[in-house]
């Protein structure tokens, strides 16, 4: 069986803190921590940056308001003519709430869909959950896990990492 | 429950006086002596209008200030606990404010009636038609409501309850720091129970007696809700202001962390779409509908220069504030969110100028063009006006500690999501 990674525990939230602050400056990207409750700080500790969700909600929004204005420019500016109420066959002013309607729908997807993208929700399986104590980290324990395709993934120093800045029941999980 | 101890970080003495507070009243009367020497120039009709876009404008950011504070409290708020301090130091300025507004009322019971509201004086002739406001059926319907008494009385009110409400909360706030009483706390939450609606109705008749009256003829239930949208943005804008100044000072180091620049920003972009929604919300109903009685007051807008200032509007006080404020990095960056601040301070003033000013009109009934001497006067009165608000506020800003220290949110409030 392959290694997925080594798993080591932590007793409380500052030692998992400093512990993620040493990892990050041993320049691993590949690993999480696992908490029972958010550590405030802890993102920034673990060096991640913000995410790119917002990126694609804009791409998401934009791409509505296009959708709404060209929609509404081709149906009725081009493809069926109609006078209503003496208006312009076509004009952003009333194609305007469809628009920002759809803007707003499309940012909503997009958020939503990009979120469960990069997250990898759901998952139905997940190595670490064979960890016996597992179960803890969603108690009273917390727990960092460095997966073996990091390329600075060493069986011998990172375990010696993970000893170094207190973990303690160090294990090797399996794929 | 206790109070929790502030931090020992946390300023426990009142805040070293700033240099500016001289310098503000110099300006202060400096503006108000360059609008009243504008009166013999372009007569007091151009500079009473001007005269009333410089007070509702800081009108509105006082009337947003006060808001802040009763928002603060009826939600029982964590995050703006340290900067709602500053926005009571600047609630002072309310009695002052009153006593700009005075002017405009005594020149219209002393001076000609129609100085500002035509329909003060019935041998007004309201252009192109040609028939005077007293003949105008229009008029005498709205006569027990647009009349010189019921303005007097209701300005008089409006000023009343926001002077009353600003002492009741800074009175319970100031005394808090000394006594740490909860009561304080409590009290201020039942001020804003009652406080809001009072607020929320003065400020809709404010916006309908003072602007939209200007064009008695017209009509839109939107008027008070846009008023407010800039009484929020305007305080929100300015708070950001005194939120840097203070940073740069020292007093605000270790106070104010990124989350607070980050919720006093999301705000903003709050009200910025809610400006966007309901001042488009007003014109496409209008352009839907098309009926004369209603697009007319956009018509006088579209003349002339008036059209560009109107895009202006469309593209500066929504789109591009808009777009700035998505970027979680422009929100708590002090020096680019304080831009933003200024930008839409900018954009409010341009805005109640193109409410306001239309309605000065020439000899056959066209508004005078954007880029007049009444625009002019209207800078010099908010500048003026401005002065004497922030000497109101700095002369405030001395007299207690810099936060609310013994508040029983400031702990939580200090190590915001920290």
């Amino acid at each position: 069986m392959a290694t997925y990674g080594l798993i080591a525990l932590f007793e409380t939230a500052p030692e998992i803190y400093h512990a993620a602050e040493a990892v990050r400056d041993a320049g691993y990207k590949r690993w999480d921590c696992i908490t029972p409750m958010p550590v405030h700080g802890l993102d920034g500790a673990m060096g991640l940056r913000r995410s790119i969700v917002p990126r694609i909600s804009i791409a998401g929004g934009i791409t509505g308001f296009c959708t709404g204005m060209s929609m509404i420019f081709y149906m009725n500016g081009f493809d069926y003519r109609l006078v209503v109420g003496g208006k312009p066959f076509f004009s952003p002013l009333y194609a305007f709430p469809v628009s920002y309607e759809l803007t707003i729908l499309f940012t909503a997807f997009a958020t939503i869909g990009g979120m469960f993208f990069l997250n990898g929700l759901t998952k139905l399986y997940h190595p670490v959950l064979k960890h016996k104590d597992i179960g803890r980290g969603m108690d009273d324990r917390f727990f960092i896990v460095i997966e073996a395709r990091d390329p600075r993934f060493d069986a011998i120093n990172t375990r010696a990492l993970l000893e170094n800045i207190g973990g303690r029941d160090i294990t090797e999980l399996e794929d | 429950m206790s109070n929790p101890a502030a931090p020992a970080s946390a300023p426990a003495s009142p805040p070293a006086t700033p240099g500016g507070t001289g310098t503000a009243l110099r300006i202060g009367i400096a503006g108000i002596a360059a609008t009243a020497v504008g009166g013999w120039i372009s007569g007091a009709h151009i500079v009473a209008t001007s005269w009333l876009v410089g007070i509702s404008f800081w009108t509105a950011i006082a009337i947003g200030m006060l808001l802040l504070v009763l928002i603060h409290h009826i939600f029982d708020a964590m995050w703006s606990t340290v900067i709602r301090r500053q926005f009571e130091h600047a609630l002072a300025a309310f009695k002052w404010l009153a006593l700009l507004f005075l002017p405009l009322l005594l020149v219209t019971w002393f001076g000609h009636r129609d100085t500002i509201w035509p329909w003060m004086n019935p041998g007004h002739l309201m252009l192109p038609k040609g028939v005077t406001v007293g003949q105008d059926m229009v008029y005498a319907k709205k006569s027990g409501f647009l009349n010189l008494r019921a303005l007097s009385i209701a300005t008089a009110a409006f000023f009343a309850v926001w002077v009353w409400l600003s002492a009741r909360l800074r009175k319970a706030s100031f005394t808090q720091d000394s006594d740490g009483d909860r009561k304080w706390t409590l009290q201020s939450r039942v001020t804003a129970g009652f406080g809001l609606p009072l607020v929320a109705l003065t400020l809709t008749f404010a916006a309908v007696y003072w602007i939209k009256s200007l064009e008695y003829h017209w009509f839109s239930t939107m008027y008070g809700v846009w008023y407010f949208a800039n009484c929020m943005r305007g305080a929100y804008s300015f708070g950001v202001l005194i939120m840097v100044w203070l940073l740069n000072r020292g007093d605000y180091r270790g106070i104010i962390h990124e989350d607070t620049w980050h919720s006093i920003g999301k705000m903003m972009l709050a009200f910025t779409v809610f400006w966007g929604y309901i001042s488009f919300s007003q014109y496409f109903l209008i352009w839907n509908a098309d009926v004369p009685e209603e697009t007319f007051w956009y018509n006088l807008r579209e003349y002339g220069d008036w059209k560009w200032v109107g895009m202006v509007l469309v593209f500066g006080h929504f789109l591009l504030p808009f777009l700035a404020l998505l970027s979680y990095r422009y929100k708590v960056t002090p020096r680019i969110i304080r831009r933003i601040a200024l930008w839409i301070l900018g954009v409010i003033f341009i805005d109640l100028c193109w409410n306001i000013l239309p309605a000065v009109k020439d000899g056959v009934g066209n508004p005078l063009p954007f880029f007049s001497l009444g625009l002019l006067w209207a800078v010099t009165s908010a500048v003026g006006i401005g002065g004497i608000c922030i000497w109101a506020y700095l002369r405030s800003f001395t007299t207690t500690k810099l936060i609310p220290i013994r508040d029983p949110r400031i702990g939580e409030c200090l190590t915001h999501h920290e």
